[in-house]
């Protein structure tokens, strides 16, 4: 593999490989600005985009893959310089932009004029007893693998949460050949005819839902609308799903793999605040799903639109972005669309039903009784005497698959006071992933060295 | 094809190139990835790198096999290994 010169002062610092960093930083290039985009894995794409390792090896034809071939070719046109496996970790309180080479396990301190932050979303992830244990994964981390493997895992899969990622999946299980035995399904988009409706209004949405809905129908796999999965127990080899539908009948389903998603939102976790006014820091903003999580196609333009924002701070002339905003508006109300469609109707997982022995923070252990205790012990905490003293969202995912069940939890068991914000929760400072010691250590090693040569 | 192994735990398993730690791991029909320091049982749970579930040792780096190539020779262990 071909080795990339280290990170250098350049104008523009792009973070994140996906349609909307790669829009912005083939947009800023054409503009004339030096830019470099760093990347987490080890290929462009993100995760809608996710490369299968052998070329040519797709599994399942995605409705926006062209969307992929056209900014590939922006990529080679652009003559990009890509830094893959390389984790932005955040800018620091000189202003410069740190980022951690993680094969070398270098971390590189840069001077740049602006950072366009686009590292996409996460899935929401309610607690429930036996998520952590080994067999049970997110939705999009089964996506994520089958897009680039062309296979889909072995045994019984069953698919379980809320929103129409769980519909997608199940098509393309089905594509590679092992489709899951059910899609459970919180909400029950069929019902509700206002927003089928409105859903007409965005052909390109009904076609991708049909053709899922097809593949589930043609493979055998029921979609148990109405339904929430409550509880995962592990018995021997296999996992034992304990689900409740609409009438609150439960029943058990004995499964190899569970896929769970109950929804989307930005991985916004610690981000430099956008548009920093404060001299010898760069000018920051986010694009695609880390500002908001409207998919594919809204990405790429809030991509070309944070380009020209860039543009327009640094040299001055106004770029025009009032159609990229009416690109990313209609698809915002596409995905309202979707949230009503999607809207809930077995209210078996929230709040007030989460078992005591799920985990709400994986990363430290503690439970839904561990917060239910804290909260319960007399004294009014602040969201961060919770995080400092329970520890939660205080461990190694810095809060991206609990601080938002946290909030919903603190929110429930005080009614009446406002909900804690997440940035309350997790805190905000960098390094926005963890980060070794050894490799910021090194690297101040490496700059000092160079400063007494 | 590429008929190369990496090393988990000291044991050879296969790999096609390109494929990350984690996809060859599964499917080799590997689920647990040890556990770290709090003993927790680590396993692939997210795909993207957000979750740090999925941590393992390479060459004395701490990173996520969801993220890392595997490659022909790799030297690759549980945390607690």
């Amino acid at each position: 593999m071909a080795s990339l010169p280290a990170l250098h002062e350049c104008d523009v610092l792009v973070v994140g490989g996906g349609p909307a960093g790669v829009a912005a930083a083939t947009e800023l290039s054409a503009r004339g600005l030096s830019v470099q985009l760093v990347e987490q894995g080890a290929r462009l794409g993100g995760a809608i985009h996710r490369q299968p390792a052998t070329p040519g090896t797709a599994p399942a034809r995605l409705a926006v893959q062209p969307q992929w071939a056209r900014l590939s070719r922006a990529v080679a046109v652009a003559k990009l310089s890509a830094h893959t496996g390389c984790v932005f970790l955040g800018v620091d309180s000189d202003g410069l932009s740190l980022v951690e080479d993680r094969r070398s396990g270098l971390v590189s301190a840069v001077r740049v004029s602006a950072v366009v932050v686009a590292v996409g979303a996460v899935e929401r992830i309610r607690p429930r007893p036996g998520t952590e244990l080994p067999g049970v994964t997110t939705a999009g981390g089964i996506q994520v693998m089958l897009k680039e493997t062309g296979r889909a895992p072995q045994g019984r899969i069953l698919v379980a949460g809320n929103g129409p990622l769980t519909i997608a999946l199940a098509a393309q299980l089905a594509r590679c050949g092992n489709p899951p035995l059910a899609v459970l399904e919180a909400g029950d988009p069929l019902r509700h005819l206002a927003a089928v409706l409105a859903l007409m209004r965005h052909p390109r949405l009904v076609r991708e839902a049909l053709g899922y809905l097809r593949a589930m129908r043609a493979s055998g796999t029921s979609w148990q609308r109405g339904t929430v999965l409550s509880a995962i127990a592990r018995h021997g080899s296999d996992l034992v799903a304990t689900t409740i539908d609409r009438a609150g009948g439960k029943k058990s389903l004995i499964v190899d793999r569970i896929a769970l998603h109950d929804g989307i939102r930005p991985n916004s976790f610690g981000l430099p605040k956008a548009a920093g006014e404060i001299k010898g820091t760069p000018f920051v903003i986010h694009a695609g799903d880390c500002r908001e999580a409207l998919g594919a196609v809204s990405a790429e333009a809030d991509g070309r639109r944070a380009a020209r924002i860039v543009v327009a701070r640094l040299r001055g002339n106004a770029g025009d972005v009032l159609r990229l905003e009416a690109t990313i508006a209609r698809e915002r109300s596409a995905q309202h669309v979707l949230a009503r469609l999607f809207a809930p109707r077995n209210t078996a997982n929230d709040p007030g039903d989460w078992h005591d022995d799920a985990l709400l923070c994986q990363c430290e252990r503690k439970s839904v009784a561990d917060l239910r205790a804290l909260l319960g012990g007399g004294d009014q905490l602040s969201p961060r005497e919770i995080k400092l003293n329970g520890r939660f969202c205080m461990g190694a995912c810095q809060g991206r698959f609990c601080a938002d069940a946290v909030a919903e939890l603190i929110a429930t068991e005080r009614p009446g006071t406002p909900r804690p914000g997440i940035p309350d929760l997790t805190g905000q400072r960098w390094p926005l992933r963890p980060v070794s010691i050894a490799s910021i250590i090194g690297d101040r090693l490496a700059s000092t060295a160079q400063e007494e040569k | 094809m590429n008929r190369s192994t990496f090393s988990w735990r000291g044991t050879p398993i296969p790999l096609r190139e390109g494929e990350s730690i984690a996809a060859a791991l599964a499917e080799a029909n590997i689920l647990t990835f040890g556990h770290d320091g709090g003993g927790r049982e680590l396993r692939y749970f997210c795909g993207i790198g957000a979750c740090q579930s999925c941590l393992v040792k390479v060459e004395g780096h701490i990173v996520e096999a969801c993220l890392t190539l595997a490659s022909p020779g790799l030297d690759v262990r549980a945390l607690d290994d």
